[in-house]
Formats: C-alpha cells, sequence, structure tokens
C-alpha cells in the first residue's frame, strides 16, 4: 500500500548470453540467447512481510542498503493477515507476568522441542520491540491509563498479547512499511525468486522474473536474507491464500545446501470454513476465529452429538487447538461429519445483539454469504494454518549453514517446537528480523577482503554461477512453452488432496507411505505440463510454484514417517503418545539420493526459563474475557 | 465483446514468423505453434462462451473502459462488452478476473490482496470510485461500467499512474516523529488513540483524491489523504507541541486544507470509512485557533 522508492541500484540490461560462460553447459537449447536484467545489491531481502521489512530496517539502521523484493503489491504480505496480536510480556494488566513465564508458555505449547536460543530471545526481546513498534507510530489499543492493552490468547498464563482491533499484523506491517520509507529504503514489487544462485557453499544471488512484465532477473547480492514465507499451503485445505504459502522460501534455501528442520510440525486449525458449492470464492480453510468458541460457541456432529463431551469434558470447545482439532478430524473419519467433510459450529442460543456486537466480522461475513450466525450453525472443519518447521538456522545469528544465506520468519524452524503459541507468529518475525538484519550487516561489512568485486564494490558472479542463472532462465522459458495436457493448478490440488488424506491431522505408516507413493506419480507427470499464458500468468506463477510444494510436501511426508510418536500438531495414531526418547529435532538434508533425515537432540531452556516451566503456570479459562 | 487485435496485425505477424521460419530454433518453432494453436482454441471458446452466456439470464453486463497507448487498435479509448456468469457474492473484481481469464487476456487492472487490504483495485464503478474487491456485483445496475479512477493518467486500460499521489503522499512526511522518545513505554491516552484511530487506517488506494473536484482543478492541492496522514501525526500527542507546528504550517499552505469546499465526495467514497472530511476540517479549526494566538 505505501510506495518507496523503486529504483534498485546499479541495474543494467544484459543482452545476450555471455557465451564462454555458457560453454560449459551441454545443454540442448544452448545456442538461445536470453535476455535478463542484472540487479547489484549488498544485501537482498526476499520476502516483504513483516520479517524481511524488519530486518531490512536493522539492516540500513547499520549502515548497509538493503533491497526488499516481493512477489505482490506494496504492502500485501501474508502478514496482514494475522489478526489477532503479538505477545510480549508487558505485564500491563498482569504485573506478575515477565519473558521467563512468556519462553515457559512457548515450550509448553511447543512440547520442549523449540530451540532454546530463538525461544528466550524472543520472550526477551518482545517487550523492547513493543515498545519500537509503538515509537514507530503503531497504533496499538489503549487502557484507561494510557498503557498498551492486552488480552488473553489461547494456553499463555496471563494476558500479554497486544493488539490493534482486529487488524494487528496489517497495522504492524503498515508501521514497518512507513519505517522503511522513513529510511527510504529500496523496494522492488511483483518479483519472484525461483532458485538461489549457490555452488553449494556459498549464496552470490538469486534467480527472479518480473510479474508484470515478464522478464528475467538476475540479483547480485553479497548476502541474502530469505523471509518467503512458511507452507501450509500445501494442503487442500488452507488458511492462506492459495499461491502463497507453497513453500518457496524453506525450498529454495534447501536447494541451495541448506538443511531443513521440524518438517512435520504442522498447525491445523479447527475451525476453517468449509466450501459451500454455491459459493463463487473459494472460503474453503479461510479461519472462523476462535472467539466463536470463546463467547459460546458450540461444535455438533452430523448426528446432533455435541461430541467434545467424549474427548474433553472439562474444557469442552475450549480445549487446545491440536485437541479440538483431532476431535473434530475424528468424527468426520468415523461418518459422523457432514455431507461436505465437517461439522457444525452453533452460536445461535446467544442474543442477536450479541453475536452482532461481540462478533462482528464473522457476523458480516456469513452474512455476505446467505447465512445468518445469529440462527442457524455453519459448516467448520480443520485447516493448515501454519508451519512450525522450516529452514535450520543458528539463532545468534540467522546463519544456515550456506555462506550468504541467512533466513528468518515462518521459513524458519525453531522458535515453536511442536505447536505454536497464538501470537507467537508476528513476535517472532520482528525479534528475530531485528536481530538477523543486526548480524547481515556486520557480516557484509567485514566480508570482501581478497575477494574480486566489480565496478559497484559488489562480489563478482563467479562464471560457473552465470552459466547456472542463465540455465535456470532458459528453463522458465521452457516451463512457460510447456505445451502438455497437465494444468499446473490440477497437480496442486491433487498435492492437496494427498497431504489432507495422507499428512493430516491423524497420521499413520501406511498412509504416509501411501503419500509418498502418490507424490512420485505427481512428479512424474510434470513431464506433461501445460502452461496457459506468458510468463505474466496466474497458470505459469502455479508453474513455478510445484517444485517447491512438492519439495515440502516430501518434506512433510518424510518426517511425519521418522517421527514415531506423537507430540504437539503431529500425531501418529500408530504411535500416539508422546516419547521421552523423541524430544529430538528431526533434520532433512540434500544427499546423493535425495532427501536425508537425521535427529538431533533438542537443546535444554536456560535455569531461568526452566524454573518457570517448574512452576507451572497456567492460563484458567474462567479468566478468559 | 473485445476484440483487442485487428486481422490484419494478425496476418502480419504470421508472415513474419514465416519468413524468419528457418532461423528459429525447435524451441522457438514450439513456442510459436503453442501459441497459435491456444489462440485460435481461444477465440473459439470465448466465442462459444459469449453466445452461450449472452442468452443465460444471469449473466451480468460489463462495460469495461480499454486504452493502450502501445496497441495501435487500442490507442482511442473505448469501452468493451463482456457478460459474465453471475455467482453469488461475486464482486467486480471477480467479474473482471473471469472476464480476463476467459475472453481477453489483455484486459489490465492491479489487484493484490482481494480483502481491501493492498488498495491496489480501487476503481470507478457506475460514476463512484470502489475498491474491486469489496464491491458486490448484484448491488449495482447494469450495464456495469468499470473506468480507471478519474483524474489520474490512464497507463493502460484499468491503471492509473499513481506518482502524483504518491508524491502528496510523502510532502506530509507521514512518519511518527516524537520529540522524545521515553526510557519506558511510549505512553498514549485512549482518547487519543481514539482520536486517531481512523484516520490510521488509510491503505493508499487514492479513490477520495479521485472523487475530490478540488483536487482535480488544482494538481498542487495536498488531497483527502495526504491530509489524512497529516492529521494522523499532527493529533497525536506524542509528537509534541514543536512537531505539530511544523505539521501545520505543511498543511496550512496554499495548497493545503483551506482549499477543502467540504463536498463530503471523499468521505463517502472511502472503503475504509475515514471521516476524512471531518478530520480536515478539524485540522482548519486548529490552523484558526493557532494563528489566533499569535495575534
Amino acid at each position: 500500500m505505501v510506495p518507496t522508492d523503486r529504483n534498485a541500484e546499479a541495474v543494467d540490461r544484459v543482452a545476450g548470453a555471455d557465451r564462454d560462460a555458457v560453454g560449459a553447459a551441454a545443454d540442448h537449447d544452448v545456442d538461445i540467447d536470453v535476455d535478463y536484467e542484472e540487479v547489484s545489491v549488498p544485501v537482498l531481502v526476499v520476502g516483504a512481510g513483516a520479517a524481511g521489512a524488519r530486518a531490512a530496517i536493522a539492516l540500513r539502521q547499520n549502515g548497509v542498503e538493503p533491497l526488499v523484493i516481493g512477489k505482490r503489491d506494496h504492502g500485501d504480505a501474508h502478514t496482514t493477515w494475522a489478526a489477532g496480536g503479538v505477545n510480549a510480556a508487558l505485564g500491563t494488566h498482569d504485573p506478575e507476568d515477565d519473558w521467563t513465564i512468556h519462553a515457559a508458555d512457548t515450550f509448553d505449547e511447543g512440547h520442549f522441542v523449540n530451540d532454546p536460543t530463538a525461544v528466550e530471545l524472543v520472550a526477551r526481546e518482545m517487550p523492547d520491540r513493543i515498545r519500537e513498534l509503538a515509537d514507530w507510530g503503531m497504533p496499538f489499543d489503549r487502557t484507561p491509563e494510557g498503557d498498551i492493552d492486552q488480552r488473553y490468547f489461547g494456553a499463555q498464563s496471563y494476558r500479554r498479547t497486544c493488539f490493534v482491533g482486529d487488524r494487528t499484523g496489517e497495522a504492524m506491517l503498515d508501521t514497518l512499511v512507513a519505517k522503511a520509507q522513513e529510511l527510504e529504503i529500496p523496494y522492488r514489487d511483483n518479483v519472484m525468486v525461483t532458485r538461489l544462485l549457490s555452488d553449494g557453499e556459498r549464496v552470490h544471488g538469486a534467480v527472479a522474473y518480473d510479474m508484470e512484465d515478464g522478464g528475467f532477473v538476475l540479483f547480485r547480492a553479497d548476502a541474502v536474507v530469505l523471509a518467503a514465507g512458511g507452507f501450509s499451503a500445501v494442503y487442500d485445505r488452507h488458511s492462506s491464500r492459495d499461491e502463497e504459502n507453497n513453500g518457496d522460501g524453506p525450498a529454495l534455501a534447501y536447494e541451495a545446501g541448506a538443511t531443513l528442520m521440524d518438517t512435520e510440525f504442522v498447525q491445523f486449525h479447527p475451525t476453517g470454513m468449509v466450501q459451500d458449492p454455491d459459493w463463487e470464492d473459494d472460503w474453503g480453510g479461510r479461519l472462523v476465529t476462535e472467539a466463536v468458541r470463546g463467547e459460546g460457541g458450540r461444535l455438533f456432529n452430523a448426528d446432533g452429538e455435541r461430541f467434545m463431551e467424549k474427548y474433553s469434558p472439562e474444557q469442552m470447545e475450549l480445549d487446545a487447538r491440536d485437541v479440538v482439532a483431532r476431535a473434530i478430524a475424528r468424527e468426520v473419519r468415523e461418518g459422523r461429519g457432514t455431507e461436505n467433510g465437517g461439522v457444525f459450529l452453533d452460536i445461535s442460543h446467544r442474543e442477536r445483539e450479541f453475536v452482532e456486537r461481540r462478533l462482528p466480522r464473522m457476523y458480516e461475513r456469513f452474512k455476505s454469504l446467505g447465512i445468518d450466525l445469529a440462527e442457524e450453525p455453519v459448516e467448520v472443519a480443520p485447516t493448515a494454518h501454519y508451519t512450525m518447521g522450516g529452514v535450520d538456522v543458528d539463532f545468534r545469528t540467522g546463519e544456515t549453514g550456506v555462506a550468504g544465506l541467512y533466513a528468518v520468519g515462518e521459513t524458519v524452524a525453531g522458535v515453536h517446537g511442536a505447536n505454536r503459541l497464538g501470537g507467537n507468529s508476528l513476535a517472532e518475525t520482528v525479534a528475530i528480523g531485528k536481530l538477523v538484519g543486526d548480524h547481515v550487516a556486520g557480516a557484509v561489512a567485514s566480508m570482501g577482503e581478497g575477494e574480486s568485486h566489480d565496478e559497484e564494490g559488489h562480489g563478482a558472479l563467479p562464471d560457473g554461477l552465470r552459466a547456472l542463472a542463465e540455465r535456470g532462465f532458459r528453463a522458465l522459458a521452457d516451463l512457460e512453452a510447456s505445451d502438455g495436457d497437465v494444468a499446473p493448478e490440477e497437480l496442486h490440488a491433487e498435492l492437496g488432496r494427498l497431504m489432507d488424506d495422507c499428512a493430516g491431522i491423524l497420521r499413520d505408516e501406511a498412509r504416509l507411505h501411501e503419500g509418498l507413493d502418490r507424490l512420485r506419480e505427481l512428479r512424474d507427470r510434470t513431464g506433461d505440463l501445460q502452461v496457459d499464458g506468458d510468463r505474466t500468468s496466474l497458470d505459469f506463477e502455479y508453474a513455478v510454484d510445484l517444485a517447491f510444494s512438492f519439495t515440502m510436501a516430501e518434506a512433510i511426508l518424510r518426517g511425519a514417517l521418522v517421527r514415531e510418536e506423537s507430540r504437539g500438531a503431529h500425531f501418529r495414531s500408530d504411535f500416539p503418545e508422546r516419547s521421552e526418547s523423541w524430544r529430538k529435532n528431526v533434520l532433512v538434508r540434500r544427499g546423493d539420493l535425495g532427501m536425508a533425515l537425521s535427529t538431533r537432540p533438542a537443546g535444554l531452556p536456560s535455569e531461568a526459563v526452566q524454573e518457570a516451566i517448574d512452576e507451572g503456570h497456567e492460563l484458567s479459562y474462567h479468566h478468559l474475557e | 465483446m473485445s476484440t483487442q487485435v485487428p486481422e490484419q496485425q494478425a496476418e502480419e505477424t504470421e508472415a513474419e514468423q514465416s519468413a524468419q521460419a528457418h532461423e528459429q530454433t525447435p524451441q522457438q518453432k514450439r513456442q510459436d505453434k503453442k501459441r497459435e494453436r491456444q489462440e485460435d482454441a481461444a477465440k473459439r471458446l470465448q466465442e462459444e462462451e459469449q453466445r452461450r452466456e449472452m442468452d443465460a439470464d444471469d449473466t451480468y453486463h460489463l462495460k469495461v473502459f480499454r486504452f493502450d497507448p502501445e496497441v495501435a487498435a487500442k490507442q482511442e479509448p473505448r469501452f468493451d462488452d463482456f457478460y459474465v456468469p453471475f455467482e453469488k457474492g461475486m464482486t467486480v473484481l471477480d467479474a473482471l478476473m473471469y472476464a480476463r481469464d476467459h475472453y481477453d487476456s489483455s484486459l489490465t487492472f492491479r489487484h493484490s490482496c482481494r480483502q481491501a487490504v493492498c488498495g491496489s483495485d480501487a476503481l470507478f464503478v457506475n460514476g463512484s470510485q470502489r475498491l474491486g474487491c469489496q464491491t458486490q456485483l448484484s448491488d449495482l445496475e447494469e450495464p456495469v461500467r468499470i473506468e480507471p479512477l478519474p483524474h489520474q493518467d490512464v497507463v493502460k486500460d484499468l491503471v492509473v499512474d499513481m506518482e502524483h499521489f504518491y508524491e502528496q503522499m510523502h510532502s506530509v512526511q507521514p512518519y511518527f516523529d516524537p520529540e522524545e522518545t521515553p526510557e519506558g513505554e511510549q505512553r498514549q491516552s485512549k482518547e487519543n488513540h481514539e482520536k486517531i484511530k481512523m484516520s490510521t487506517r488509510c491503505i493508499w488506494c487514492a479513490a477520495c483524491m479521485s472523487s475530490c473536484n478540488i483536487a482535480a482543478g488544482d494538481n498542487e492541492y495536498l488531497g483527502p489523504a495526504a491530509i489524512n496522514k497529516a492529521y494522523r501525526f499532527a493529533m497525536d500527542e506524542r509528537e509534541g507541541e514543536n512537531r505539530m507546528q511544523e505539521r501545520m504550517e505543511i498543511v496550512e499552505q496554499n495548497h493545503g486544507v483551506w482549499r477543502c469546499q467540504t463536498q463530503f465526495s471523499c468521505t463517502n467514497v472511502c472503503p475504509k470509512d475515514i471521516p476524512l472530511t471531518e478530520h480536515i476540517q478539524e485540522l482548519k479549526r486548529e490552523a484558526v485557533k493557532r494563528n489566533l494566538k499569535f495575534w
């Protein structure tokens, strides 16, 4: 929404390929020249949501100029979909809250496979990050005394979640973009990265295309920061937009030689909308806010039973997200679901006036679809909402293990462990974003001694990598020309169903194997793609996304197969208990024969945090407003 | 219905292609063949669908503004007719996307988030500025006339040049800039938060600027969106008196708040319901108050 200076520095047009560099590659269409634009920057930030923006601000404040690139229009990133709030132990209402209890709650919900450095950094730094956002003009809701207001959020011991009405993410991104603009940080919108230029040990830039005019772009950079979101959209029922969160962030890192971690942990939100065949827009999977249950909404199966009585007689509909999601999945799997594969959520026992006042956005949305929330139930089913797994990084620096490549935000694993606390995703973006930006600035400044530099002072691109980039461009041109029989969207849809069937809420060995088999078949069919439209079309974008989504889907299936226990969001019906010996992280690396998996024991919390964990703080549902 | 490429031009292209055929690589040939096939297929499909849908009852008739300075046939602005099958809940943006995907892939318009957050798809629909993604077809009279935002240069079809609008926004220094940053938390009274709350909702869509008669006649007028931004910071108590004075000087300039003639057109079209006219009036009152002080 807010424009900034779009002039990326040092833009020059390269017409035709450098034959010498290409000569080595025995490619069948090596004789075709590719035109591409070349952009040289010290640091390339891939992703224009909160994590990317915060990292860029830190870079600029340290005297390094980043270029932020995003796949969408300016100010439009998935951050804006985060509504509820952002956690920080400010203690506005509950002075007994402090950062160690925030960390303890995060470990509890993450079932102790979180990265301790990450958790403690987020919990400790968040009060400062919130004050900083307030200093930059973020219009937080206030208490009558003028302090930043805080509210209860699921599974948190105290009121710790700061908010801007029900548009917290939008307001946060707006604030960060305004700050970026004040600092004159250049942005380039509508450009998508399709591969990183990596020799396996160091990243030198990225291959991309401009989604508005279809042109190819080669970015050269001393460092690349990946802040490109997660991969929950590999499921058919998911709460993101269809063409977002399909895994490009972590998959790009994996292909460049980085390690993935804990990809099996996918958070399913219990109440996503169920698509009515009559609706024009695809609403399937969009969230029905937890507040509907918070305000008294009840869940019924198709037989009219209030089934949560069986699963959680004490906390009923307000039990933890994974518990309610599993209960709904069981009801549907055992044949007590609606014909569209959901259950009913009903708040019609409340007065109309109450529903309208307390749930205005939900009431309005359903009204526009011809459903009166105050009179009738709505169909809901769990929906893939957030991926806790991602790139394995060192949380002291943001390093990925591949020199010059850093990652932050939903793209990485570690903060959330086996399940995420609501309000912690926005917290992660700014807390870790600042850390990574600060560190990269230092690393870039001390770089360069002994390395070759071009006229702009940036590291030159090794010849082999230029050839790699040009092969990348030709591959994109070939993809565009694909003239087979299979539509990319069809493969995405089949992948989604596969993942829902085989790696959904309830998993077991046989299904996971079936998933891998079906994935192999889907991969085979990419040889017969039909891309309808040029490089500016959505069809082409879907075709590009396929490879990323396949990579992340395979990582989920393999991770889930290896983890023979149930923990947090990962439930194996053949191993239904949590196992102490599995307090480990699952790592996925690129081996000689495809994905290579291994495990690593999870780190231990610091003494202060362990103390808070031992004190057993807990939210009492009776306190809920 | 839309026929954007005149036949003559298509023939020329074909002739060119055959002349160059011997130089073409297999891949280019493949691409060309594919394109031809797709064009033929698309044309047939388009004709069929249009015929079928013109007959059907539940279609919506759109009249869409077309202009493209780079295509000979579209240099003269015109309206194209599209007949789009109606589905419950369909928005103007949905209809445009349908028309582009099914009838004419060259139809150009901006859109991104589809949920009234990014501000990309402000359009002039049946004579009023609206967000395409927020406007239900069922609320509109047929034919639905869709035009680019008035008073801005058209780049292509429904896309306008936003540069001038952005310049005006930047000219009010739209960043929070408190005189001093306290040690701990930046406090703000609930009243003050409430006062500026609506003004923080701006999504930079430029609907207000486009609706404003004054802005249309005075290119230097800051316009409602920029003045609202100035309001958001000037009225924020935490910025302090000196900064407020500087901000007031910006909005009091010749082409600032005094140009507003309280026609309320900006307030009426704002997709975020920001009371723009009220904010402008309040800044006028503040300016009077301040100037009185010095007498």
